[in-house]
């Protein structure tokens, strides 16, 4: 190769604020077999890929540099580029001097000479480089969506709202998440039920839509366009097919345990559907808690069950299912605090944390309704401390986001249904989505007592007569500087969202990535908002980051669209970058066969060789750093091309 | 000592007859007493040049490779070398079913070349073999000799410069012999990626950078795999003590991943595994 451009992005200032892009430009112009240096502002804009393709065609060039920021970030745009003025796409190297180089040198000498040596690797590297052919695979066109709360409701009905296949996989028994459990959502306090049920209602009626309740994702193999994915179907000893949904069973059922739903605050029977407006209408036994499982004896859901529904030989099952993308759609969970002892919660039976609350509220919760307390009284002041876990260094340091909000609806709906005096500990007023501000300035005229004050413990030793008999929480008001004791009858905690408990597992089963809150990692957190590093697979919801309804909801559309760029697909591109194996060099080590995750290279015993299946090659290369003679060869990445992009380098 | 020789004549005479081997790895007779040398039976009428003595230190493991898989083959084994068969059944470059293990329980070798008995500071001397099928003898009892790790602590105790100063010496006299490599059951590639052309990863005359280059990537090639029998060191005719450098790496890896080599068949090599537990000190 020998006909080399090389095109110097400024990026604004990015770029030109530290390396010198006229020494640049000049330096490149110099090296051989580069025919044509050009700078410019932003490169990727179109004046600057106009640029690129006018060069490409004017100077016949059979090579093309870009100088400019991460691969990651604009490859794909000039390997099109590339393309559109008939140069074959791999023939296009790109120099990160933004990410490598202005941003992290801040002198001018060294941030221009660093990019001086990365330009020379380059021309090494694109006088060796080929052109090369993409394949093509065919796509899947069903997708899966994991996790049943609002977030995959709705992706999973947007999905199917395109006329693809949707598989639901909801490891409890029964979809609707965390909404399902709330009274009313902020800031319009419209009724949670009976903006969800009707979602959940419309999974169950879509033809398009497989719901998988207590079903669990074990395994995901392959990659986009064709994940092969392994679900659990745990026993739940009732045979879906064969029950009608009559629930005699429920109703004989001697068995009680503590309702998850409910948060642990009232019973359920052990046939038990979760609550009553559950999708499906099917119950399942609990395990933990039913009497035969126990002691071996009463089956008596078995002896009413008209339809023989009722199996105990139930084991959990396994299904394969391909799909072409997925939605990781698995929610949060919310912080156990009874580890801040400060707080009196799991010690004082007055200390509730807020899904406790909601369930207070829900005209199908414990007390229908009604706000009592654990002894039946009606709370005479109420204290809400938020940021319980939140905006804390000791344990996360994030906003939860939703917090100030509920606190400002649990206020409302205190005033509402009883006359206690109400105050908010908050530290800082959050209020920041469409008609949130509206609702704090509304409760502000709703004479709750706001203290802008972290609550620092709840105690119940009192110092005087009038904290008799009651939870104290101390605070310092820090507007007025004053210390204030607290006397009140319930405290309601505002505990943190977290990532789930397993989702470090769930991250690596679906091989996306953690933040270091453990909640999923997007692959922008502004360009790429919904995909993920695993091309394939998405985020919705509070997996994702701590989030309300609307931004889930809107996220959760967002991602059945990003699906659909996938599964509406027939075929996809993939990169030619594969490997093979050079046999006269292999030396029959294995260590392809043992590395590989796509089951791409296998052994041919006879001829002491490894050979590659290219149509399951990523090209991820792992297989190629760990042979130890160098038999594999990456296409786009050969020992060559490295090797004389390092002679580029080690020239500086 | 006597013992072993006989009952190793024995089972190769039984086994070469029965035709459950078709050849015996184990020692001849050289051309003094204390040199003996690797020996492969391929008849009855061979087994009687079969000895056995304190100086038979080959890992015969090494030969194993360069027959066709499938061969049946009778190998006498040490401590050390049992853990190589390990390594290579691991590695599929062996299978179980086509070896028959004679195993050696004999420990405190010793290295014609120093005249001294080879212990835990060169080798692992463990004092029996990890896996074999027939025993030539009675298990060795137990004894302490602290850890195979123990001599490195002068070494770690170095401070950078004067440990790359105490390498640089060592690795300047080699010569390029490869007799360490053909020593080491391990070092099974063909071609060594040292003797590639296309491209061409180091000089191949002698020189301190080039003499790196092979060595580091030969450590790094036997990271995890190396099982300690100390070949490499009693074969380099210029005395560059390699075993310390494996040695080192060697308790790298154990630390690290938590496994030694070449002590069950049911583990996996660390470089080409992954565990969810693996440390991530390594990861920036």
């Amino acid at each position: 190769m020998s006909r080399i451009g090389v095109f110097v992005c400024h990026c604004g200032m990015n770029i030109a604020k530290t390396v010198r892009i006229d020494d640049v430009v000049e330096f490149a112009g110099e090296l051989p077999g580069v025919v044509v240096a050009e700078g410019y502002k932003f490169m990727c804009s179109t004046p600057g890929q106009e640029l690129i393709q006018e060069k490409i065609k004017e100077c016949n060039l059979d090579g093309v540099i870009v100088a400019a920021c991460s691969p990651l970030m604009h490859e794909k745009t000039f390997r099109k580029v590339a393309e559109g003025a008939g140069l074959n796409q791999y023939l296009l190297t790109i120099v990160n001097i933004r990410e490598q180089c202005s941003w992290v040198i801040e002198d001018e000498d060294e941030a221009t000479s660093k990019a001086k040596a990365l330009i020379n690797g380059a021309v090494y590297r694109t006088h060796l480089l080929a052109p090369l052919e993409s394949r093509f695979i065919d796509v899947n066109p069903e997708a899966m969506v994991v996790g049943g709360g609002i977030a995959g409701i709705q992706a999973a009905l947007e999905l199917a709202a395109t006329g693809k296949k949707v598989y639901l996989v909801e490891k409890s028994p029964t979809i609707g998440g965390h909404m399902a459990q709330f009274d009313k959502t902020f800031p319009t306090l419209d009724c949670s039920a009976c903006i969800l049920t009707p979602k959940m209602d419309a999974v169950l009626q879509n033809p398009n839509i497989d719901l998988m309740t207590s079903c669990e994702v074990t395994e995901v193999k392959g990659f986009v366009g064709n994940f092969d994915v392994t679900v659990k179907q745990k026993a739940r000893y009732v045979d879906h097919d064969k029950c009608n949904g009559c629930l005699s069973c429920m109703e004989k059922c001697p068995g009680r345990g503590l309702s998850e739903f409910d948060e642990g605050l009232d019973k359920r029977k052990s046939i038990y559907i979760p609550f009553p407006q559950a999708v499906p209408q099917k119950p399942v036994i609990d395990r933990e808690t039913c009497i035969y499982f126990k002691k071996g004896k009463c089956r008596v859901c078995e002896q009413v069950c008209e339809q023989d529904a009722i199996d105990f030989e139930q084991e959990d099952t396994y299904r394969d299912i391909t799909v072409g993308a997925i939605i990781a759609a698995t929610g949060y969970g919310l912080m156990d605090t009874t580890p801040l002892v400060q707080y009196g919660y799991g010690k004082y039976p007055g200390v509730y944390n807020a899904l406790e609350v909601e369930r207070l509220f829900n005209s199908t919760g414990p007390t229908e309704g009604k706000v009592v307390m654990k002894d039946g009284k009606e709370p005479e002041s109420i204290a809400i401390l938020h940021c319980i876990g939140s905006r804390d260094t000791n344990y996360h340091e994030y906003c939860s986001r939703v917090c100030c909000m509920y606190a400002l609806k649990f206020a409302h709906l205190f005033k509402e249904k009883t006359s206690a005096d109400v105050y908010q500990l908050y530290i800082d007023m959050r209020c920041f989505g469409k008609g949130y501000e509206e609702f704090y300035n509304r409760l502000l005229e709703e004479n709750v007592k706001f203290v802008r004050g972290k609550a620092a413990r709840v105690t119940d030793v009192t110092v005087s007569p009038d904290e008799e008999g009651k939870l104290i929480v101390e605070v310092e008001d820090t507007l007025s500087s004053q210390f204030m004791r607290l006397p009140v009858d319930m405290v309601v905690l505002s505990p943190a969202m977290e990532a789930q408990a397993d989702a470090g597992e769930v991250a690596r089963t679906f091989n996306i990535g953690v933040d270091k809150d453990n909640f999923f990692r997007e692959k922008h957190p502004k360009l790429d908002p919904l995909s993920t590093t695993t091309d394939g697979v998405f985020l919705a919801g509070a997996c994702q980051g701590p989030k309300d309804i609307p931004d889930t909801v809107a996220q959760a559309i967002g991602a059945a669209a990003e699906a659909l760029t996938i599964v509406g697909k027939e075929q996809l591109e993939l990169e030619a970058a594969t490997v093979y194996v050079d046999p006269y060099v292999c030396c029959g080590c294995q260590n392809c066969v043992r590395v590989c995750t796509y089951s791409a290279p296998s052994f041919d015993v006879e001829k002491n060789v490894s050979e590659i299946n290219e149509a399951l090659c990523k090209g991820c290369g792992l297989c190629a750093a760990s042979c130890p003679t160098g038999a594999i060869i990456a296409r786009h990445f050969t020992n060559d091309q490295f090797i004389g992009e390092m002679e580029g380098l080690m020239e500086f | 000592m006597k013992d072993i020789e006989n009952r190793l004549k024995q089972e190769a005479k039984r086994l070469l007859e029965s035709g459950e081997a078709e050849v015996v790895l184990a020692y001849g007779r050289g051309y003094d007493e204390k040199h003996p040398m690797p020996y492969a039976a391929k008849a009855v009428s061979d087994v009687d040049n079969i000895v056995f003595d304190e100086y038979c230190t080959f890992n015969m493991t090494r030969y194993l490779t360069e027959y066709p898989l499938g061969t049946k083959i009778a190998i006498a084994v040490k401590s050390c070398d049992s853990r190589t068969l390990i390594v290579l059944m691991q590695e599929e470059k062996v299978k179980r079913e086509d070896i028959v293990i004679l195993g050696i329980p004999y420990r405190d070798m010793i290295d014609s070349k120093t005249g001294k008995a080879i212990d835990n500071s060169t080798a692992c001397n463990l004092p029996n073999p990890v896996l074999y099928d027939i025993l030539l003898g009675d298990e060795v009892t137990e004894r302490d000799d602290g850890s195979p790790y123990d001599v490195l602590k002068e070494l770690e105790e170095m401070e950078l410069d004067v440990r790359w100063e105490f390498w640089s010496k060592e690795f300047s006299k080699c010569i390029r012999c490869y007799a360490c490599r053909k020593a080491c059951p391990m070092c099974y590639c063909d071609p060594c990626f040292i003797d590639q052309s296309q491209p061409r990863w180091a000089d191949k005359s002698p020189s301190l950078e080039s003499n790196l280059m092979f060595h580091l990537t030969r450590f790094y090639h036997l990271a995890g795999r190396c099982i300690d029998c100390g070949e490499c060191s009693r074969a380099c005719p210029v005395d560059i003590p390699l075993h310390l450098f494996h040695k080192k790496v060697s308790k790298e890896c154990e630390e690290m991943f938590d496994q030694v080599s070449g002590m069950s068949l049911d583990d996996k090599q660390v470089m080409v595994d992954f565990k969810m537990e693996d440390s991530d000190e390594i990861l920036l």
